[in-house]
């Protein structure tokens, strides 16, 4: 069985052909501004090195951080209404609250609230007021938004604000689509809110991206569906992925991380990337990557969306080398993409930490000969005080006292010793340049449910029963073969100082992809 | 003795007041973010000693009572608030002088001063717990005997309860009811008093001395976290990972097992809502009403009882209460009023 992944980075596009759990190629090249150049060169790249046919190809994978950049940038985003309903509480923050000046500005600031929300019990703050909502929306509709936002308080509990509201605009303004926060975030209004908005002004890029897309595997004569990768390292098809572009965001540390587990054949162990600048370690439970416990601010919004959690330190092959008063610094400061011009290996002037890692003989690469009169005592104290931080930052992520496999992918990987303290074994699996790439190719789909229930006296097996059949139904209609989908995490937290055995249930349910192509 | 707070004030106050939350209190970011937009375009909250008061001046408490999950998905606004303090001000047929904080851990101690910016009224400078505490019934005024009604309670519809007069805990009893049936999270204004009981009374300077700790916490930024339990003026009692975690049961508390990094010792930190009694090896080393704070040893931010999870590494700091609390007082905020007995026959702080 046949699958290709694909990373689309800031910087390189990198493409995998797997067959099975083996890597037959690998490939790199620029990522180019409209994307889909970078991945047809990709894609012909990796028919060069593997002969294959396009026929054989079972699935394409892609995992892209254009959306989230695109936010960042605040570029090709659609102009986009926020409604809430909630009325007449929440009053004080209005949508788009502490939103920096310039995204609200790209946006068109149209901000609007509606009667309407539920409590935590499921009674309504306010009646749905018909009348009030539809002249909001000819309102935002006359000031050319094209993409609307819906909020409504608890609508994690009841979303029937949201759902008849997406009714109206779909009968009276059908060319305007339509974002629901119940379907996009978690119980928190203003975070779920947010990424909701964010995900309506990335609408028209999604379509756009996802059409180019679809066409450019469809050119290269591959008629596999395609799917992209979701921030929990699971997968969404593409016509999912047009409506809920939001989900990409963290995909490239997970990928990234679960490429790392796949190559080595660790499910749970800690994943060191060493890039130019910074060193990230992550950690991988049961083969998924633990999540921030913290909530993320994405280009200046709070969202609360789940983050894999990734602690970086400022260590990469492009690190700064200092000698202060007998003691040695190593980075943050960095020369980072300009290490080929400026580090003293390739005839540069600035003692990076490659120089001391060639120097020490742990690499060869450019003119050793530049780097063979450092003192051996500074480059013996360089190399022991990345080790060390490694294995400080390594020791503060992992979750039990017992040491831990460590994993080492990326192009600075050089600077982890073997003996790394707290590590059970290091490892260095082939093709960990392009873990992105195999972190996509190798997802799964799956299915969640965050939800709060009533947990009355008795019925708790009952309820968690319900969530769980529920996720494991997601995670089918997602797209998973429905004899592989499990149970990978259930979480129960009874909400505080309430009645009513209010209680918040989340559970995560994945599966292997039902497969097509010929040889699925 | 006076000082003005601008919007720059807010992130100390939050990080501070965070710390004193020994865990509980609530999300100090939803009372910072309502400062913030109350304090925006150069306003400034007057902040006041009670003895600098005209002696009769009327301070009236405010704070928001309710579960952390409604506040999140149903924030209040700073309106709320306003109408509270309004509300017993009628009730009391008086007019109120000053804003009272009547407790300086998590979430409330923001709220004082938002309602105040919406009122035009000063600040005072103290306030009646040290820390965050789960009942109105612990503080120095209720230790002191003096009643926490007339109080009111105040929905985000402006709907409104005033509570006559009760006892100190029949009033934290009613008040409870009426916060589910509002909703789960409602404005609170109470304790009314003149400004020279407060003076007697509350703990002074505490609004000050939470800004102080805040401030601490920045600078200490980067550095260790014996340097930063050093600079707040506390002790660190474990740097390690979290081994095991019982969450509490209704009112039967849970308890959390921790590792020490470099000693090997092992801790049990026993906890409700709040982090209430640290064991190590099995002996009782710190308990409640001290404060406990568990912070993440690289950024130092606080990590509340239900984000705890197994395997994470965090820092345990003892801080002192902020001072002036009566001696006794111990039946009131100690241990045993959290129902957890702490195994020895007397504090041995």
């Amino acid at each position: 069985m046949i699958r290709i992944g694909i990373d689309v980075g800031g910087t390189n596009t990198d493409a995998v052909l797997m067959n099975g759990s083996s890597v037959l190629a690998a490939t790199k090249t620029h990522t180019t501004e409209d994307v889909t150049s970078g991945i047809v060169s990709a894609l012909r790249q990796l028919r060069e090195a593997a002969s294959f046919e396009p026929g054989d190809v079972a699935a394409v994978m892609i995992g892209t951080t254009h959306f989230i950049n695109a936010l960042v940038e605040g570029k090709n985003l659609t102009p986009t209404a926020a409604i809430r309903f909630g009325l007449p509480a929440t009053r004080a923050l209005p949508p788009m609250v502490d939103w920096p000046s310039r995204l609200v500005d790209v946006l068109g600031g149209h901000s609007y609230l509606c009667h309407g929300g539920h409590e935590y019990d499921g009674r309504q703050i306010s009646p749905f007021d018909e009348r009030e909502f539809r002249e909001v929306l000819d309102k935002v509709a006359d000031a050319g938004a094209r993409s609307i936002a819906l909020s409504s308080v608890f609508s994690p509990i009841n979303a029937e604000f949201e759902l008849r509201a997406a009714q109206i605009v779909e009968s009276e303004y059908p060319e305007l689509s339509v974002s629901l926060s119940h379907e996009i975030g978690r119980m928190g209004l203003l975070g779920r809110e947010n990424a909701t908005i964010i995900n309506a002004a990335l609408r028209d890029l999604a379509d756009h991206v996802t059409s180019g897309l679809s066409r450019t595997v469809a050119d290269a004569g591959i008629s596999a569906p395609v799917y992209l990768s979701q921030n929990d390292g699971t997968l969404m098809d593409i016509d999912y992925a047009r409506r809920y572009p939001v989900a990409t965001f963290a995909s490239g540390p997970t990928n990234s991380m679960r490429g790392a587990a796949f190559l080595s054949g660790e499910q749970d162990c800690a994943v060191v990337d060493v890039g130019g600048t910074t060193t990230d370690v992550g950690i991988l439970q049961s083969g998924f990557p633990r999540e921030a416990s913290t909530d993320v601010a994405v280009a200046g919004v709070q969202t609360n969306f789940r983050m894999p959690d990734v602690l970086s330190i400022g260590i990469g092959g492009g690190s700064l080398i200092r000698s202060l008063d007998g003691r040695v610094e190593v980075g943050p400061g960095s020369v980072g993409y300009a290490l080929t011009e400026r580090a003293l290996l390739f005839g540069g002037d600035t003692l990076t930490a490659t120089d001391v890692a060639a120097a020490a003989g742990l690499i060869r690469l450019g003119e050793q000969d530049r780097v063979a009169g450092l003192d051996p005592a500074m480059v013996r104290a360089a190399l022991e005080s990345i080790a060390t931080r490694t294995a400080e930052t390594v020791d503060r992520m992992r979750t039990s006292a017992e040491p831990v496999p460590v994993v080492v992918v990326g192009g600075g990987g050089f600077l982890v010793p073997d003996n790394l303290a707290g590590a059970s074994a290091v490892l260095r699996p082939e093709h960990g340049s392009v873990a992105n790439a195999i972190g996509a190719a190798i997802a799964q789909v799956g299915g969640e449910v965050d939800r709060v229930f009533s947990v009355d006296p008795g019925s708790r097996d009952l309820v968690l029963d319900a969530a769980r059949q529920e996720a494991t139904d997601r995670a089918i209609a997602a797209g998973a073969r429905p004899d592989s989908v499990s149970i990978v995490d259930i979480e129960e937290v009874p909400l505080a100082y309430l009645p009513g055995n209010a209680t918040r249930i989340r559970v995560k349910a994945v599966g292997n992809l039902a497969l097509g192509g010929n040889n699925a | 003795m006076e000082r003005y707070l601008g919007v720059d004030d807010v992130s100390a106050l939050a990080s501070g007041a965070g710390l004193l939350g020994s865990g509980g209190g609530g999300d100090v970011a939803v009372g910072a973010r309502l400062l913030r937009h109350a304090l925006q375009d150069g306003g400034r909250a007057r902040l006041v000693a009670a003895e600098d008061l005209p002696p009769e001046t009327v301070v009236v408490h405010v704070g928001l009572a309710g579960a952390p999950d409604v506040v999140a998905e149903r924030p209040p606004g700073g309106e709320d608030f306003a109408n509270a303090v309004t509300a017993l001000a009628g009730a009391l047929r008086q007019r109120v002088g000053a804003i009272g904080v009547i407790e300086i851990g998590g979430l409330n101690a923001l709220i004082p001063l938002v309602a105040a910016q919406v009122l035009g009224l000063p600040v005072v400078d103290g306030d009646l717990m040290g820390r965050a505490f789960p009942r109105i019934s612990q503080t120095t005024l209720a230790a002191a005997g003096h009643p926490a009604t007339p109080m009111a309670v105040v929905g985000p519809a402006a709907d409104s309860v005033i509570i006559e007069s009760a006892s100190v805990d029949a009033a934290d009893r009613i008040m409870r009811a009426n916060v589910a049936a509002l909703g789960g999270a409602a404005a609170v204004a109470l304790y009314p008093c003149r400004a020279d009981t407060l003076a007697a009374l509350g703990l002074p300077g505490s609004v000050s001395g939470c800004i102080a700790l805040g401030q601490a916490l920045a600078d200490s930024a980067g550095r260790s976290v014996s340097d930063l339990a050093a600079r707040l003026g506390g002790e660190l009692l474990c740097e390690g990972r979290v081994d095991e975690i019982r969450p509490r049961r209704g009112d039967i508390p849970g308890s959390l097992t921790v590792t020490d990094r470099s000693a090997g010792h092992i801790l049990r930190l026993d906890m409700l809502d709040e982090y209430l009694n640290v064991a190590v090896d099995g002996v009782s080393r710190a308990s409640a009403p001290d404060v406990l704070a568990v912070l993440d040893p690289v950024t130092f931010a606080p990590v509340p009882p239900d984000r705890l999870r197994s395997g994470q590494s965090i820092a345990l700091l003892r801080l002192p209460l902020m001072p002036g609390w009566p001696h006794g007082a111990e039946e009131l905020i100690g241990l045993a009023a959290f129902g957890i007995d702490s195994g020895r026959p007397e504090a041995t702080r």
